[in-house]
């Protein structure tokens, strides 16, 4: 069996195979300030005061505009936090707090093996720790805080292996960004991922989230990546023990096995306004920026805002015509920032750093753009418009975001870093 | 079910933040919900105003990638849209969809057989997209099985609400 027939399988008592329609136990729902007061709001509607299925199983992140700044979000998240005390739900990780799976997965309650539903699309990056996450609509939620099941199509898995290595200023990023052009979004609609290849067993936590998390952008159900000792370790670190994590058998089946070579891959960037459209940075150089973006649920960890203080350590001052905002993942991010010494660097550069959240990345808050400005983004999406009428985005690792901050143009991270 | 109406033609990979700005999220009223639909499709600025009840969408591949947004369903469904038919859907909008009852078919076929104007028939049940000026047809595909019932309960909650606690705990 693939992972995700092992995780189906086990979540709704019965051997499944491909296309089966199967009803998974819930292990988690997360609401977010985002769909999450239509979740109440419907759940009411529909159900009244009757007790949620299992409160110990809600929990409620708070991350799309932290804090509010417009009256119709206070109230969605009063609606939101007054439901929890109603019902009972302790697990509130309030606008202090950051981007909410991160949040969970920092807490120790994302679980190996289980079945996660969130009002998040990028619920999926907690493939990264061989959790079956979804990002799922108001109605699936209502249904699951109903039942504390939800009706799921078993996917069919691709078996991805990189082959080869990549070397600094390189990333897990623009290894990313290479996959989804490559594989596009047509072949992984609602199937699974299975992610192998040397490049993983190197992987740190932030690198395996960052891969998972884009599995989003090709409609992919969800990426696995194998665990390694590194991710173990921070598992255990969370969870308090070392959990078991599922591993394809060996006789799984898969419906499609790609190859991708990636030796000596240099930095990429992900040009207006898919998030496939992507070139080597070396061929978008010189392109002018206005706004740079170094935070999001892809790419907003310790690790990532390390490599852009590295950068800007050694490329010093943000240009002046360009806002470069960073905002950590979490408020346990940010903590690390601090105390490593990253605020005073970024603060030096001329950079805006913010609490945690979504930020820019939903424009809920700190930074919309006009029309015409240019847009570099550590961030996992550039669609037309999104982050405002007649903007363009371009997506790139933390490390060429700072770079390009830099210079005002996009900019290979290796001028600065080697 | 058969629905007779325009149809409108939109895109490939047409993704939710066209279909439904995230500005737009923190409204709940159907109404207002319905003024921003397709809002940010290119060349579909008059879809909102313009659009008439019992009109249909005809889309590309990969329609309504992105958000887990049901937003995107519904301001369709408000807007008095009657179906979607699309070469393709991306699997959040599908399961959205699905969920709140409102019809989906997929019609591999349809590029290129339907332009914006023309007035279509579709057939929810066989899935079958009929051009009503030519009586050219391309045949879709429904949703089926599971996803059928869910559907033909009027969505999700409708289903489990039919269900006894004993057929909760069964399934």
């Amino acid at each position: 069996m693939t992972i995700i027939e092992k995780i189906l399988s086990r979540s709704s008592g019965r051997k499944v195979s491909p296309n089966d329609r199967v009803w998974s136990k819930i292990d988690m729902a997360v609401i977010r300030d985002f769909g999450g007061p239509n979740v109440v709001i419907e759940y009411e509607k529909n159900f009244g005061s009757r007790p949620v299925w299992d409160p110990s199983k809600i929990a409620l992140t708070f991350d799309y505009q932290a804090p509010a700044k417009v009256a119709d979000v206070a109230n969605n998240q009063r609606i939101c936090r007054q439901f929890a005390k109603r019902q009972g739900i302790h697990r509130v990780f309030d606008v202090n707090s950051g981007i909410g799976q991160h949040v969970l997965l920092e807490h120790g309650l994302i679980h190996p093996g289980s079945v996660v539903v969130g009002t998040d699309s990028h619920m999926n990056l907690l493939g990264a720790v061989g959790c079956f996450a979804t990002g799922v609509g108001t109605t699936d939620m209502v249904a699951t805080w109903h039942s504390g099941k939800l009706w799921f199509r078993v996917p069919e898995t691709i078996k991805v292996t990189f082959k080869g290595s990549y070397s600094f200023p390189t990333c897990s990023k623009d290894l990313t960004l290479h996959f989804i052009s490559r594989i596009g979004p047509d072949a992984p609609n609602y199937k699974a991922l299975e992610f192998y290849g040397h490049v993983m067993g190197e992987f740190q936590i932030h690198d395996a989230l960052t891969l998972a998390s884009l599995v989003t952008e090709i409609n992919g159900k969800i990426g696995f990546v194998p665990p390694n000792e590194q991710i173990m370790a921070f598992l255990k670190s969370r969870i308090g023990h070392l959990p078991e994590v599922p591993v394809a058998d060996q006789g799984a089946v898969y419906s499609d096995s790609m190859e991708l070579d990636i030796q000596g891959l240099p930095p990429q960037v992900a040009c207006p306004h898919t998030p496939f459209n992507v070139k080597p940075v070396t061929d978008v150089k010189g392109t002018h920026i206005d706004f740079a973006f170094i935070g999001s649920c892809t790419n907003g960890r310790f690790e990532d805002l390390a490599l852009a203080a590295a950068v800007l350590k050694s490329a010093g001052k943000v240009h002046p015509a360009v806002q470069l905002i960073i905002v950590p993942a979490t408020i346990e991010v940010a903590r690390k920032c601090l105390k490593s010494g990253y605020y005073e660097i970024f603060l030096d550069a001329g950079a805006i750093v913010t609490n945690p959240g979504c930020s820019l990345c939903t424009i809920g808050h700190h930074g919309v753009l006009g029309k015409g400005d240019v847009l570099i983004s550590s961030s996992n999406r550039n669609f037309l418009g999104k982050l405002g009428k007649g903007a363009e985005v371009y997506l790139a690792s933390p490390a060429t975001v700072a770079a390009s901050a830099v210079k005002g143009e996009i900019t290979d991270p290796g001028e600065f870093l080697r | 079910m058969k629905f007779k109406g325009k149809a409108w033609v939109a895109g490939d990979d047409i993704d939710t933040d066209q279909i439904y700005h995230g500005q737009y999220l923190p409204l709940t009223d159907p109404h207002e919900m319905a003024k921003h639909a397709m809002e940010y499709v290119p060349g579909m600025d008059n879809f909102p105003r313009e659009a008439k009840k019992g009109d249909i969408v005809v889309a590309g591949k990969n329609f309504g990638t992105g958000s887990s947004r049901e937003h995107a369903v519904l301001c369709l469904q408000y807007l008095g849209v009657s179906c979607v038919v699309a070469q393709s859907f991306s699997r959040i909008f599908f399961r959205n969809a699905v969920n709140l009852g409102y019809p989906v078919i997929e019609c591999p076929g349809i590029a290129g057989r339907v332009k914006t104007g023309d007035v279509i028939e579709v057939d929810d049940e066989s899935g079958l997209v009929t051009s009503v000026a030519t009586g050219a047809s391309v045949q879709g595909v429904p949703p089926s099985g599971l996803e059928k019932e869910i559907a033909g309960s009027g969505g999700l909650l409708e289903f489990l609400k039919k269900k006894s606690p004993e057929e909760l705990a069964q399934l």
